[in-house]
């Protein structure tokens, strides 16, 4: 009875692996033969696409950027203006035709006699032509859109406005660096800049008199923070250990978390279709949490687990965890390939190359990077606190809200008193460390 | 008179109390080609910048012209230094910068403040950097950031900068030592033409005996900061080579 | 002397050590809901004893301390870099470690006595026949056992737990709450999964603004902190470098003025700055940006700074031999070298400011965090949940946009 399961045991092995054999075969022909050979109608379509694609890039893309900063010169100018006019706030000024109008016929000029931010982006610009010329492709321009189209049928990839005028765009080389009031580039940008100042002055409703005038409202608080409420050191100082001590825990559990994780977030270690394929997954969701902000995370889990220092851990541990977990798998990434090289060599399986040919390379800048994230944690703890993580931050809020500014003063005192012992303190370790 | 005259000149670091200069004396004339040697660490160094005052003398004076350059208020001394030229061993460019900037920093002493501030200089000047530009074979490379060139150009960049000073003195601090030996002549050639056709004095220090051979008119070897030889290349013999260098060095040529 | 001060310092950490540990003990105790009833204020209590008990713990500390030196290195003898060994090298038998541990006791008593008058070897180790030396470099031919096998080891160890546990119990870390709540958090998902943005252009009756307003209050205020605050830190960063200004006793006095505004400022949260500002110039943006721009100048002029202190020193030496002025210098051989670092900072300023502009409006400050705050404390999530995607979205394309600017420049 045992012989015959073994014999059909070996049997179904055997089979398996000739199938297996075979398919591996068909495989490998199919692939050598695409290799080789390439599939033609597929290869002229990607091929067909790339081209088109690139014609998009140059033609399509910074036409697009430019307007989208002209017209954000419209809404700041409107912005500003209007606040200085009327004293409210608008964000267009003539109606929407106009807009377009005004937009519109810029961008054409633009484009038409020099480089515009969006062709400097691309590194490209157009070719040197007469001024007539010039009008002409200023004047077909706005068709750049049809681009799509005529991109597909020109084997060059031109533009409506090139295809009608002998004005090309080219690969812009090194150019002679102009000074900046020499190019109307140069113009745009320092009016943009000066615009957004302008709207930003009005949208702030900047008014320096306040300074003075309302000084005297602030008598009362200069006198507060000049006389702490000591009172309140004691329990400033348990808030204190507990915002410590949510960093503490936050940063000790995110690094076994993020350090394990981040082997399989390191695109070096990941080789294979599957494994690829989670590290993708791990790559993507990682930047999608880290990219929440640590003050939004400290809001969701302050309603999901109440208000206090076990949201305030949570927020920072999820941030922390992601963000370690980049840093780390960068740091992997980057290693050298030659002493894994050697260990792979020797016979070792895939665990025992990370033992000896990655961990001993990586270990130093984990410590370092763990102890700049627990240097972040410290300070973040304060600040998710503020929202409703707990600790000092919570309480802090608490009193600045109440104008209770000699307690909050106090509050203050010791976070800066913590602020820069950690610091020191972080400063010493690394020095040690280096 | 001597263009440069040297007299007992002393310089103690406070830092480490280390004596890198003891009572050096010497005089160079005008259109000399003078070469420092020494190992390193033997104050080749600290005497150039001594003479241009980037390091402060502890004591003994140096004299420019018969001017005592040793007593000059700073200011003064900035006025001065416009007509000392410098190169580096580390070229000292900055390297964010275009080469046409670099250069142009030479003639900041000549340029009133507000105006260099604000980036502006004269036509004449610029014409003149793209001369020198010219004479060191960069013209083509004016427009391009300092940290693109190779070391050998880098040098050539900072023999420009010296060359907008218009100076009469050259001061050069092992200006081919990070070159390879064929760039180390190149740039060599460079600086004796500006010493053979403009006729101006140049101080260099070199570390290699067959370099200072080659292209120095006259040598002054320190040791530990004193002067052990000066005398021209042809009297170093094996036995002051051994006094110089020490007694386990070996002359090596450099081609 | 040296090893005087070794003997004062790895006493004075081992002490500090087991104080931890033990009070990390009677932290966990209190903190123990079986014995100890929650009380919201009191975390972190001091325990009551009756005095012959707290003699009791502070003796039962000291011999602690006494044991561990006296058995292996302890943490404090590893940290200062010293251990015990034998008149021959080797470590020290049993008797001889016994024999230390009691005529420690002596020199306890006479508070360290023997050690200032004899520092290479003071009595009690002379009587037990050992002594300190200087641990051997790691390099040396003599293997050191592993450290779980040693007293400083396994003394981190337990701090290190220690630290864990209370850190768990002090921050009420509890993962039961995290899956019986998950109802709860069900509001803020749906929130955000069905937002509202009944507000997004139309102003909400009670602040006045609608969410776009809001928005592009946030927007502007953090630009205006963000350029404002760069323009006053560029000059500022030269005076609080050491290579820059603290060349001579005056301009070391201001070097030191400006360094300490930095790092006072710096350290101050940027709310604190905020409620400050929101009583001073009254509720709304403008204060929200003062703070925002009052924070940013003593940021980024502490990187500045440092900056300047790091830039090659060689540029700057060239410079100065043409005969260039201090101004002229720090025109053309700092201010290229520093330039593209101070851009990338002030851009990496730009996206905290962004995010700092939501934060200040809970103490009044302006912004789209007015409406968060608002909507949060109504418990309206569908609200919130719009506010925070329209916030998000703008977030992500700032960071977009200036990670690629930043690309760029450096
Ligand atoms: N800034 C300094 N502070 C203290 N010691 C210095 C300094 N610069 C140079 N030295 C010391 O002065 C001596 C001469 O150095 P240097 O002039 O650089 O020699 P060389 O250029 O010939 O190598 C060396 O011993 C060096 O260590
Ligand atoms: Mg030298």
């Amino acid at each position: 009875m045992k012989r015959f399961w073994a014999k059909i045991r070996a049997g179904v092995w055997a089979g398996a692996a000739a199938l297996r054999r075979r398919a591996t075969a068909l495989w490998e022909a199919g692939r050598g033969f695409l290799r080789a050979y390439g599939w033609p109608p597929l290869r002229r379509a990607a091929e067909f696409l790339l081209a088109w694609l690139k014609a998009l890039r140059i033609r399509v893309l910074p036409p697009l950027l430019d307007l989208v900063f002209l017209g954000y010169l419209w809404l700041a100018t409107s912005i500003a203006v209007s606040f200085a006019a009327t004293g409210r706030v608008a964000y267009t000024l003539l109606s929407w035709e106009w807009f377009v109008l005004v937009v519109g016929v810029t961008g054409a000029l633009w484009s038409a006699w020099d480089q515009t931010l969006g062709l400097k982006v691309v590194r490209h610009r157009l070719s040197p032509a007469s001024p007539g010329m010039r009008l002409l492709y200023a004047l077909f321009w706005p068709l750049f859109p049809l681009t799509l189209v005529t991109a597909l049928v020109d084997r060059e990839g031109r533009s409506p406005a090139e295809w009608f005028t002998d004005l090309r765009l080219v690969e812009a080389g090194e150019a002679r660096p102009r000074r900046w009031y020499r190019s109307p580039t140069g113009w745009l940008a320092v009016l943009g800049l000066g615009v957004s100042l302008a709207a930003a002055v009005a949208v702030t409703r900047v008014d320096l008199r306040a300074f003075v005038t309302r000084f005297e409202k602030t008598l009362k608080f200069w006198r507060a923070i000049f006389s702490p409420a000591w009172d309140q050191a004691g329990l400033g100082l348990k808030l204190l250990v507990e915002t410590l001590f949510m960093a503490v825990v936050a940063t000790a559990f995110a690094v076994p978390v993020a350090a394990a994780l981040s082997f399989l977030a390191a695109r070096n270690l990941m080789r294979g279709p599957l494994p690829r394929l989670l590290y993708t997954v791990l790559r993507v969701t990682g930047s999608f949490t880290r990219s929440i902000d640590a003050i939004i995370w400290a809001i969701i889990f302050a309603v999901w687990v109440g208000t206090g220092s076990f949201a305030g851990v949570l927020a920072l541990f999820v941030h922390s965890v992601v963000d370690l977990m980049k840093l780390y798998a960068e740091q992997i990434e980057a290693i050298d390939p030659g002493p894994v090289e050697a260990i792979t060599a020797t016979g070792a399986n895939r665990l025992q190359v990370l033992r000896y040919g990655v961990i001993p390379q990586i270990i130093n800048p984990f410590i370092s990077f763990t102890l700049y994230r627990w240097d972040i944690n410290v300070r973040m703890a304060t600040v998710v606190g503020l929202v409703g993580g707990g600790g000092i931050g919570f309480r802090l809020a608490w009193y600045l809200g109440a104008y209770a500014f000699s307690e909050a003063t106090m509050l203050t005192l010791l976070i800066v008193l913590m602020v820069w012992s950690i610091d020191w303190l972080s400063a010493r370790i690394r020095e040690k460390l280096a | 008179m001597a263009h440069v005259v040297v007299e007992n000149l002393s310089k103690i670091y406070e830092r480490g109390k280390v004596r890198a200069l003891w009572n050096v004396n010497f005089s160079v004339e005008k259109g000399e080609f003078l070469v420092l040697i020494g190992l390193s660490g033997s104050g080749k160094s600290t005497l150039l910048r001594c003479i241009n005052r980037l390091v402060e003398p502890t004591s003994g004076r140096v004299f420019l012209n018969g001017l005592e350059l040793t007593r000059l208020s700073p200011r003064a001394m900035r006025r001065v230094r416009r007509r000392i030229g410098m190169i580096f061993q580390q070229f000292n460019l900055v390297k964010r910068a275009t080469v046409l900037q670099n250069v142009l920093a030479g003639r900041l002493g000549y340029t009133s403040t507000l105006p260099s501030l604000l980036g502006w200089f004269p036509k004449r000047d610029i014409q003149r950097a793209k001369e020198c530009l010219e004479r060191v074979g960069l013209l083509d490379k004016m427009y391009v950031r300092a940290d693109q060139l190779s070391g050998g150009q880098q040098q050539r960049v900072g023999i420009a900068r010296a060359l907008m000073q218009e100076p009469e003195l050259l001061l050069a601090d092992e200006p081919v030592s990070a070159l390879d030996p064929a760039t180390s002549h190149s740039v060599m050639q460079y600086i004796e033409q500006i010493n053979k056709e403009d006729g101006v004095t140049v101080i260099a220090s070199l570390h290699f005996l067959s370099l200072a051979r080659r292209y120095g008119q006259r040598i002054l070897a320190l040791r530990a900061g004193e002067v052990v030889f000066d005398g021209p290349p042809e009297a170093i013999d094996d036995r002051k080579f051994k006094e110089i260098y020490g007694e386990e060095a070996e002359e090596v040529e450099i081609r | 002397m040296k090893l005087l001060r070794a003997r004062a310092l790895a006493f004075l950490l081992d002490l500090l050590v087991w104080a931890y540990l033990l009070y990390s003990g009677f932290t966990l105790y209190y903190l123990s809901a079986l014995w100890s009833p929650w009380r919201p204020e009191e975390k972190l209590v001091w325990p009551a004893l009756s005095p012959w008990a707290w003699a009791v713990v502070l003796v039962g500390l000291g011999e602690a301390v006494l044991l561990t030196q006296a058995f292996g290195p302890s943490l404090g003898q590893r940290l200062m870099g010293v251990h015990l060994v034998a008149e021959d090298g080797a470590p020290p038998k049993l008797a001889a470690r016994l024999a230390y541990f009691g005529f420690s006791h002596l020199a306890l008593a006479t508070l360290g006595l023997g050690s200032v008058l004899h520092p290479q070897r003071p009595w009690h180790e002379r009587w037990a026949g050992v002594r300190l030396e200087p641990l051997p470099p790691p390099s040396s031919a003599v293997r050191r056992p592993p450290w779980y096998r040693t007293a400083y080891g396994l003394t981190a160890l337990l701090v290190a737990l220690a630290t864990l546990a209370v850190g768990w119990r002090l921050t009420e870390v509890d993962l039961r709450r995290l899956v019986y709540d998950a109802s709860k958090s069900l509001r803020i998902w749906y929130g955000l999964i069905g937002p509202d943005f009944r507000y997004l252009l139309a102003p909400d009756p009670r602040i006045k603004l609608s969410l776009v307003d809001g928005l592009v209050q946030s927007l502007y205020m953090a630009l205006l902190a963000t350029v404002a605050g760069t323009v006053a830190a560029f000059p500022l960063s030269f005076l609080g470098a050491r290579n820059v200004a603290a060349r001579h006793p005056v301009g070391w006095a201001i070097y030191a003025l400006t360094r300490g505004f930095f790092n006072v400022v710096r350290s101050v949260e940027t709310v604190f700055w905020a409620a400050i500002f929101a009583i001073w110039l009254g509720w709304g943006p403008f204060a929200g940006a003062t703070a925002l721009f009052v924070h940013t100048v003593a940021a980024l002029g502490k990187l500045f700074s440092e900056q300047v202190e790091h830039i090659d020193p060689g540029p700057v030496e060239a410079v100065t031999a043409t005969g260039a002025n201090l101004l002229q210098v720090v025109r053309y051989a700092v201010v290229p070298q520093v330039l593209p670092q101070y851009l990338a900072f002030a851009i990496y300023r730009w996206d905290i400011n962004l995010r700092m502009a939501v934060v200040v409006a809970l103490v009044g400050g302006g912004g789209i965090g007015r409406h968060l705050f608002e909507y949060k404390d109504d418990l309206r999530w569908s609200l919130v949940g719009a506010v925070i995607l329209l916030f998000m979205l703008t977030v992500w394309v700032m960071d977009y946009l200036s990670g690629w600017i930043r690309e760029k420049i450096v």
